[in-house]
């Protein structure tokens, strides 16, 4: 689901962009037949990412019987579509080596902005076999390889890897932004995986710290899987067991703004 | 006590250059305001060392203190001597969650259950390495501070990085890693330079590689072999295939790649040695002070052939500086352990 999700919310990023210009537009000159042009346009647009859509399943559907010469995929995409293929943490994948090998260019986004693009080479013969890749080696390339059956699946695999990528993209991203955006918190253990984050919240008044840490355990997940605060003596339980479900349940950097806003944290 | 402090701090000042004192100092900040005015770094080294050794017993520094101050002194110049990598193979299934409290007090506990006598430090690093000074005795002798092993590991990945580690406590060291880290073996990764940073950024994969984007016509492919052969002499193919293989931008700085030829010696020209049974051994050693990036230029401009031999290629690929060819996969390389001093 993981992929319906993003062609989803890209092809309404679409829409917003379309119905942005064309109303724009609507203020100079309101036209009903300018609205109905813009509104052709972005379905256009839709049906296009649909294809190319189409184009890389075919491929996938082509490795198993090394058909190659078979069925092509169109050539290759007009610029622009391809471009808004790949937005929002999607990924492509090309043929290399005379059709011997695939290229998968992972991309990661998180809140709209792109982040790192990761690449994985798969030799096709003579059994399927990861060739050259900018993994990090925090991520378990290879036994993710074999948990999702890259050799029968392929695309199984790429959404898996897709999965941690993007998640790992986004804690990273997470983290950044508590930095950046939280100048009173300390961020005192942090790891290369983003999968642990401790940092020091003041509290308001008596100047006292609460010791937070955030355990994402799952690896394919934006939000912690355990919170745990340690403190020397919590003024407000019930406000903090909120703190707790907060953490839990919404991006970090989000859920110190709001602490910030309820006056629980400096 | 006192006397293996001076020699240590003596040590460390001769050993630190006079630019790079002051910020390590700095640092350090084991100095009082008044004392760091009084200090004049442009002064000769001997002059300094007396300065600071009266400081030191003004301040009654330990070897605690100043071996402080060596780690900050090492970890900001991490690019001298000559580093080793290790990877650790097996992971147990809590290996991925192995953090960093967790990790220190497994290490110092095994470390102790090994060794009688030895001081270990662990300091975790702003770019999520944890650095590890040790400081090894045995059963007799105290811990000597004067040639410890520093151990680089970033947690979550299966790399360490390891400086002045003798033969004979590399087994130690080993076992010590495996049960904190929650690993079953550690092995040689036959990489090695006098840059952390540059055999770091390889394994880490921080550097700009270069993948396939665009897709290749097939058609063109089909119809025109020829074509397609003729333009792979051509100069921007050869970039292409040179980037691909090696990378683009600055390439992480290594010096040596070595290969240890076990195959048979051909040349039809001579019988006598082509006759020969048993392989023809000798070493091959390729030396720069860039080495990837020569490398590079050497496919980019044709003096080595494209596509890049795998040979080559297989530095950056695999990640290693050290490879054993026999004549069994002749494509393929096969590594055994590189000796080390």
């Amino acid at each position: 689901e993981y992929f319906l999700l993003s062609s989803g919310v890209l092809s309404h990023l679409s829409l917003l962009e379309v119905q942005a210009r064309s109303r724009k537009s609507r203020l100079q000159q309101p036209s009903r037949v300018k609205e109905l042009k813009a509104k052709v346009e972005a379905l256009r647009v839709q049906r296009d990412q649909l294809t190319a859509e189409i184009d890389t399943h075919k491929m996938f559907l082509l490795i198993p019987s090394l058909n190659i010469t078979a069925v092509c995929p169109n050539p290759v995409p007009p610029l622009s579509l391809t471009l808004s293929y790949l937005s929002l943490g999607g990924y492509n994948v090309i043929k290399t080596s005379q059709g011997k090998g695939l290229c998968a260019s992972l991309t990661t986004a998180y809140e709209g902005v792109y982040l790192e693009t990761y690449n994985v080479e798969i030799d096709l013969k003579p059994r399927l076999r990861i060739s050259r890749h900018n993994v990090p080696p925090f991520i378990p390339l290879s036994s993710l390889a074999e948990q999702s059956n890259m050799q029968t699946d392929i695309r199984s695999f790429l959404d898996t890897l897709s999965k941690h990528l993007n998640a790992f993209a986004g804690r990273k991203q997470q983290l950044k932004l508590v930095k950046e955006l939280h100048k009173s918190v300390e961020v005192l253990e942090s790891n290369v995986l983003c999968s642990v984050l401790v940092m020091l919240l003041t509290l308001p008044g008596e100047k006292s710290t609460v010791l937070c840490t955030l355990n994402y355990t799952d690896h394919t997940r934006l939000l912690p899987s355990g919170v745990h605060f340690e403190y020397k003596a919590l003024p407000d339980a019930p406000e903090w067991k909120k703190n707790c479900s907060l953490l839990m349940e919404t991006p970090v950097h989000k859920a110190l703004m709001t602490m910030k806003k309820n006056e629980t944290i400096l | 006590m006192g006397e293996s402090v001076k020699t240590l701090l003596q040590r460390l000042v001769r050993r630190i250059p006079s630019e790079v004192l002051k910020t390590t100092l700095d640092k350090w900040g084991r100095l009082t305001a008044q004392q760091q005015r009084a200090l004049d770094l442009t002064q000769p080294k001997w002059t300094l060392m007396e300065n600071l050794w009266a400081i030191c017993e003004e301040n009654e520094w330990t070897l605690k203190r100043i071996t402080e101050l060596e780690m900050i002194y090492v970890i900001e110049n991490p690019d001298q001597g000559m580093w080793y990598a290790y990877q650790l193979l097996d992971p147990e299934d809590d290996a991925h969650c192995v953090e960093l409290i967790q990790f220190k007090e497994l290490f110092r506990y095994h470390l102790r259950e090994l060794v009688r006598h030895v001081s270990v430090k662990v300091k975790k690093h702003t770019d999520e390495a944890v650095w590890i000074r040790i400081a090894w005795g045995d059963s007799f002798s105290r811990p000597n501070h004067l040639k410890p092993t520093y151990v680089v590991h970033y947690l979550q990945t299966p790399y360490v990085f390891v400086t002045s580690l003798t033969s004979k406590h590399r087994p130690l060291l080993s076992q010590a890693l495996v049960l904190s880290t929650r690993y079953q073996t550690l092995k040689d990764a036959n990489l090695s330079g006098r840059k952390l940073t540059a055999i770091r950024d390889l394994l880490m994969r921080q550097y700009q590689q270069v993948f396939p984007t665009k897709c290749p016509s097939p058609l063109a492919e089909k119809n025109h072999p020829a074509l397609k052969k003729e333009q792979d002499g051509n100069a921007a193919n050869r970039r292409r295939m040179a980037t691909e293989a090696f990378g683009d931008g600055t390439l992480p700085q290594l010096q040596t790649a070595v290969y240890k030829l076990e195959t048979k010696f051909k040349d039809p020209t001579n019988r006598t040695m082509s006759d020969r049974e048993e392989p023809f051994r000798c070493v091959v050693k390729f030396s720069s002070t860039n080495l990837l990036e020569s490398l590079r230029d050497c496919a980019s401009s044709g003096f080595a052939s494209t596509p890049v031999t795998p040979l080559l290629s297989s530095i950056s690929l695999k990640g290693k500086n050290y490879f054993v060819v026999t004549d069994n996969d002749p494509g393929a390389l096969s590594q055994t352990r590189r000796p080390q001093n």
